[in-house]
């Protein structure tokens, strides 16, 4: 017997497992019948490689058909994952195109909010125009013919009772800040310098600002002063008056805060 | 001529039937696959020694593949699946490079 076919004397398992490869059972039988047909060509060696070729060709059917699976997983991920995005996308278009709606509907408040623009009216911040009377007043003689920031103020406050919707002094428009004051020995109304002569513009019921007017004591005060001292005073009607709006800075309110609930 | 009839009729039954392996035996496939293998170039070599013997191919055949599934599946009760079937594989692979060599050997005298 040759020597490889003693393998019990090899050291080292790699060794000892390649000198071993074949195994001993074919020594063994060979042995034990001497000169029996080798027996390849039998159905028993046929079976079993057909169960060979059996478990290769599954194998490798399998492979072969759970790569497309794989493939098919990763496709579908890769779509969902774009989908997503496009979806993300018009999400955010939209987000977009809503915020530009709330700040363009903001902006566009002011000009179709009634209830707003009234307020704004009122308070002197838009021009107006309308029937009212103009007020022209002039400084006369004497002490008692100066015209001082008080007789304008009393001026028009007695307008405001006669029913007055909006007043200008000078083209200054009273607004719900305006002080009418004398700094320096000058007038100002919205901290603007005013002199004489003095022009009134009143918007409201022509008939009821003049008629109120004149019973005020205001009003005859005026009247008699025009006698005495030579003032200049007249109320003449007018069917379309303009006023400008107040300064911004006179509409401005930075400390005073709504009390809530009260709308 | 049966074997190649057999080994014929395995591959065409594997191609019409496709049948397909249940999930749980799918990681014992390959390996049984490489013990098989490692059966086959045994017997092939033995053919080529002339001491082959058909029931010594059936019995190493099916050990092969039963042992090596068999210590895949204690590895992979134990944790260990990975490295039990990298052993496996090494250890089959040693034996049919050695086997082959050996069929080289007869076949070329080189």
């Amino acid at each position: 017997m040759p020597e490889h076919e003693t393998p019990e004397q090899v050291d080292g398992l790699l060794e000892k497992i390649a000198d071993t490869a074949l195994d001993d059972d074919y020594y063994v039988v060979r042995s034990g019948v001497s000169e029996q047909p080798h027996g390849f060509n039998t159905v028993l060696t046929g079976v079993v490689l057909a169960v060979f070729a059996l478990l290769v060709a599954i194998a490798a059917i399998q492979t072969r058909s759970d790569r497309p699976a794989t493939e098919r997983e990763r496709e579908t991920l890769i779509n969902d994952v774009n989908s997503r995005k496009k979806l993300l996308a018009g999400r955010e278009t939209t987000a977009a195109r809503l915020r530009d709606e709330v700040v363009g509907l903001r902006a566009s408040v002011g000009g179709f909010d009634a209830a707003f623009e009234d307020l704004r009216l009122l308070a002197g911040d838009r021009p107006a125009t309308g029937p009212g009377v103009r007020v022209q007043a002039s400084p006369g003689r004497g002490l008692q013919g100066t015209i001082t920031d008080r007789d304008l103020q009393k001026l028009v406050n007695a307008f405001w009772y006669a029913g007055a919707e909006a007043i200008a002094v000078n083209g200054k428009r009273i607004g719900s800040l305006t002080s009418i004051r004398v700094a320096g020995g000058v007038i100002t109304v919205n901290y603007a310098s005013i002199g004489a002569p003095f022009e009134i513009r009143v918007l409201g019921d022509p008939d009821a600002l003049e008629d109120r007017f004149a019973q005020t004591v205001v009003g005859r005060d005026w009247e008699r002063r025009r006698k005495s001292a030579g003032v200049t005073f007249g109320v003449t009607r007018s069917d379309d008056l303009t006023v400008e709006a107040a300064p911004k800075s006179r509409l401005t309110v930075s400390h005073a805060q709504a009390l809530k609930g009260d709308a | 001529m049966i074997p190649v009839i057999g080994l014929a009729l395995g591959v065409i039954a594997g191609l019409v039937f496709q049948p397909t392996v249940p999930t749980n035996l799918q990681p014992y496939l390959p390996i049984a696959i490489v013990a098989a293998l490692d059966a086959v170039i045994g017997a092939l070599r033995a053919l080529g020694e002339r001491r082959f013997n058909d029931r010594v191919f059936v019995v190493s055949f099916i050990s092969n593949v039963v042992i090596a599934a068999f210590m895949v599946y204690l590895g992979d009760q134990l944790g260990v699946g990975a490295q039990l079937s990298t052993g496996v594989v090494v250890v089959l692979g040693i034996r049919i490079f050695a086997n082959a060599a050996a069929i080289r050997r007869r076949i070329f005298h080189a």
